[in-house]
């Protein structure tokens, strides 16, 4: 508070101005650049291309046998029956699936790369409890060789998060998964920024390990309420300077605070919140957190007890985004079940993503969820490939905010494409071709188009 | 939907339906109309016919020649598949209930070395037993994490039947960590193991020289193993991933005539020939393909399809593990699509491991231990369910607090659910 005195200061002298008629002498107005690290993406280079013959799921609900896709200057401009796309080149999918590209809205790609080694544990901020400052995208290894292995399993968008360590751990960021040797180049254009938060055993553990504050879950609790009180603050501050300023005055900004700027944006629904959070109790807290402060509580990740408050999530629009089978390595992951993800998204308006968090597991996000679908069939439901695969590609679009752009194959959407050897949600298809924004970014045919990594080129 | 799996098997003894593990079936049955993987020469046995007696298999024959047959029970598979009982290991299962919770987690022990056996600490009614069922895995070699000692301890296998006498034997194997270390040197770690063989074979030969054997001092249990290993009794299971290291180790089993297996293996393909040679069988995570460290430039999904191919015995491990040991039939899935064949994924989880370990199971064969899954379709498709397990001829249940917890969730009641069982 007290470097906030001169801007007092400031305005009692400007208010005295205005008082006597004097016309105001303004300042520049001072605004915060909210996008400092631009996307340099550029598409790779690429054709019009029409897809044939093959078994259609778009995304979206539907599936279409014997169909046809068709790609121009990166978009969708076709999906049906017997199409024609004069002057395109031709892939013969006969037999095959096609897909959206793959979205994993929880990876730590880059952040935690391979190799694992001591110098590239980036991931953590764990110095203290609220870390909204740090942006996981000025971690980014773009040379992690698990960008293109992920790649060769049709990921093809990916949300690179901070751990779990804070209350709330930093900014994630949305990469296309292209290779390039920067994190700009594959810096998905116009997709928000996430922010992580974590509920439960790792903070307080962490903290309460050190002897500071959290030690216990209202520990957490009272951290993230005295975090977004001073957001609030700090954001009704920044409002009366910009109402201020717009009134012809010239106030004085409020001192820039990186911390609460990212806050900030999540108070004015900017920045979307992705919560590391397992249990039912927690989650639902989380949902009045956000109420309590007038902010969207966003996606739970891993919520192992999604299930327990299957209905609390789609009434308030949050989006799940889980596991198949993890479970068991602490306390808050013992009540897994393996249809969890069925049950959540059984329920109307539901939002069920099935993520990684693995640089394993992220090279076969539709494996995941057919140990998902099949299981749940086995034990009552009945869940189609036309249904399961929005699991990976649409209602992870929509829990990263970029549903306009990606995750469904439907005319204007960008044309991210899977081809894949057989039905996905078989043990033994792969992706064959993977297309991003139109352009061919792998083929397990053609060695043109298998990325290798600077790190593992030349090693013997 | 939900008998989809079961209608498959028009059951005799209906009564067995989700009956308990400890209920046997009568004292012979035969599974009829099977599809059959036995993991041995015959390779798969098309609309064969099963029969065990007294929880062992006593025959094993096509449905024409099964007239002859007497059993006292028929399961008619419909054409389902049935293959061996999947052998998992070197893995925590029943070590571990909770990995974060300390109390409950009897993998580890700080001065834990060559002695350590873990078989003391395992709970055949850990809450992951039942759920690994699921997998159609009927037996398990177990091995503790160790301690600060590169000797992890012992491995033991056990039957997954949950009862009280699941361990079957302990001691079964040596677990060694070698390669990579952040503490120190590996040549250090190497040293020390040839030093102990060295020391121990010298112990050895002046006991035999000895002319008076009763002033020999009782040896250490510690010195009783390496002896064990020296004798080629049980395997010596070598963590290790670098090319050059496993090339050493191949030397030092030469020396010392061990009987060795390989664990990890991340970078094996590099030196395969030599391994083939070597007659060593390698235990590796099919799913590892990402260089970890710089022992593991090599990982790749095609590596155990290559090795099985270099002539290698291979063996799919979920090595570390303690929870979801139960998908190591996707594991074995994964590296079919990545150009293993398919009988070698079989036998990779199946007649490998009983083999290397010295199981009594792991075939479908007369004379062996009835471990036995029928399935609904291929195992290591996720469409497919376990229909039936036998360990020992008698009849499992795959049903966990995982689908307790999920039957009450999706039941609709008026009250809390807490009121629900």
């Amino acid at each position: 508070m007290t470097k906030m005195m001169p801007s007092l200061v400031m305005l009692a002298v400007t208010a005295s101005l205005v008082g006597c008629g004097q016309s105001e002498v303004q300042d520049p107005k001072v605004t915060i650049n909210k996008n400092p690290y631009p996307s340099t993406y550029q598409v790779l280079p690429s054709s019009k291309t029409i897809i044939k013959n093959a078994t259609v799921l778009t995304g979206v609900g539907e599936r279409i046998d014997n169909a046809d896709v068709v790609m121009v200057d990166g978009k969708i401009t076709a999906v049906g029956l017997n199409l024609i796309a004069e002057g395109a080149s031709v892939v013969d999918a006969k037999g095959k699936w096609i897909t959206p590209g793959i979205i994993d809205v929880h990876s730590h790609l880059g952040v935690y790369p391979s190799p694992n080694a001591e110098s590239h544990s980036d991931g953590n901020e764990m110095t203290s409890p609220v870390t909204a400052e740090v942006w996981a995208e000025h971690s980014v290894w773009p040379q992690d060789p698990g960008f293109n292995r992920a790649r060769e399993g049709g990921i093809t968008t990916l949300q690179i998060l901070p751990g779990s360590a804070n209350l709330v751990g930093g900014r994630g960021v949305t990469l296309k998964n292209v290779p390039s040797p920067t994190m700009q180049g594959m810096k998905f254009p116009d997709a928000p920024y996430g922010l992580k938060m974590a509920c439960g055993e790792n903070p307080k553990m962490l903290y309460g390990g050190r002897k500071v504050q959290p030690m216990t879950r209202m520990g957490n609790m009272a951290g993230y309420r005295q975090a977004f009180i001073e957001a609030t603050e700090y954001k009704r501050a920044w409002d009366k300077y910009d109402a201020d300023y717009a009134a012809g005055k010239n106030p004085t900004p409020p001192e820039r605070d990186l911390n609460k700027d990212t806050l900030r944006g999540v108070l004015e629904g900017e920045i979307l919140i992705h919560n590391h959070c397992y249990k039912a109790e927690e989650m639902v807290m989380m949902i009045d957190l956000g109420k309590e402060f007038n902010y969207h509580s966003g996606t739970f990740h891993h919520a192992i007890e999604a299930y327990k408050i299957a209905d609390e999530l789609a009434e308030n629009g949050n989006c799940a985004a889980m596991w198949p089978d993890w479970w068991g390595f602490k306390m808050e992951a013992y009540d897994m079940v393996l249809e969890n993800v069925a049950i959540v998204d059984s329920v109307k308006n539901s939002c069920a993503v099935v993520h990684s968090d693995s640089a394993i597991t992220i090279q076969r996000l539709n494996q995941e969820s057919a140990k998902i679908m099949h299981n749940a069939n086995a034990n009552g439901f009945d869940y189609k490939e036309e249904h399961a695969i929005s699991w990976i590609t649409s209602n992870a679009a929509k829990s990263l905010g970029i549903a306009d752009k990606t995750g469904s194959l439907e005319v204007g959407k960008n044309a991210d494409v899977v081809i894949w050897s057989s039905n996905p949600f078989s043990v033994y298809a792969k992706a064959e071709q993977v297309f991003i924004d139109g352009a061919k970014v792998y083929d397990h045919q053609d060695e043109r188009y298998q990325a290798q990594s600077d790190f593992l080129l030349g090693q013997e | 939907m939900k008998l989809k799996t079961k209608s498959l098997v028009a059951l005799t003894v209906t009564a067995c339906l989700g009956c308990l593990p400890s209920f046997a079936m009568a004292d012979s049955f035969a599974i009829t109309n099977a599809k059959v993987y036995t993991a041995t020469e015959l390779g798969v046995l098309d609309n064969a016919v099963v029969v065990v007696t007294d929880g062992m298999i006593t025959s094993v024959t096509s449905s024409e020649n099964a007239a002859a047959l007497t059993f006292d029970n028929v399961i008619d598979a419909q054409g389902g598949v049935v293959t061996p009982g999947f052998i998992a290991s070197m893995n925590a299962l029943g070590l571990v209930e909770v990995s974060a919770v300390a109390d409950s987690r009897d993998s580890h022990h700080k001065n834990a070395d060559i002695t350590f056996d873990p078989s003391y600490a395992y709970n055949p009614k850990a809450s992951s037993i039942a759920y690994t069922r699921k997998g159609g895995i009927t037996r398990n070699v177990v091995t503790g994490a160790g301690g600060e000692d590169m000797f992890a301890g012992q491995a033991f296998l056990v039957d997954l039947s949950g009862e009280w006498d699941s361990v079957k034997q302990s001691n079964i194997a040596v677990y060694v960590k070698l390669g990579a270390n952040s503490e120190g040197s590996r040549a250090a770690y190497v040293q020390e193991l040839v030093t102990k063989l060295e020391k121990a074979q010298k112990a050895q030969a002046k006991s035999t020289d000895a002319k008076d054997k009763s002033d020999a001092a009782e040896p250490e249990l510690a010195d009783e193993i390496i002896n064990e290993l020296l004798a080629g009794k049980k395997p010596l299971v070598v963590a290790v991933d670098r090319a050059i290291d496993i090339l050493t180790m191949l030397k030092i089993k030469q020396q010392f005539g061990l009987n060795m297996v390989l664990i990890g293996g991340a970078d094996a393909v590099l030196v395969a020939d030599e391994i083939a040679k070597a007659n060593v069988p390698v235990m590796i995570d099919a799913m590892r393909n990402l260089p970890d460290n710089f022992d593991s430039l090599h990982n790749h999904l095609a590596n155990a399809g290559k090795l099985t191919a270099a002539g290698v015995k291979v063996i799919l491990t979920d090595m570390g593990d303690s929870h979801n040991v139960y998908g190591l039939r996707y594991s074995a899935g994964n590296a079919v699509a990545n150009g293993m064949s398919y009988q070698a994924a079989i036998e990779a989880i199946t007649s490998n491991v009983a083999d290397t370990f010295k199981i009594d199971t792991g075939r479908i064969a007369p004379g062996k231990t009835a471990d036995l899954v029928i399935w609904s379709g291929d195992p290591f498709e996720y469409s497919s369910q376990v229909v039936k397990m036998f360990i020992d001829g008698k009849e499992q249940q795959t049903k966990s607090r995982h689908d307790k917890l999920r039957d009450r969730y999706m039941t609709q009641s008026d009250m809390p659910r807490a009121y629900s069982k």
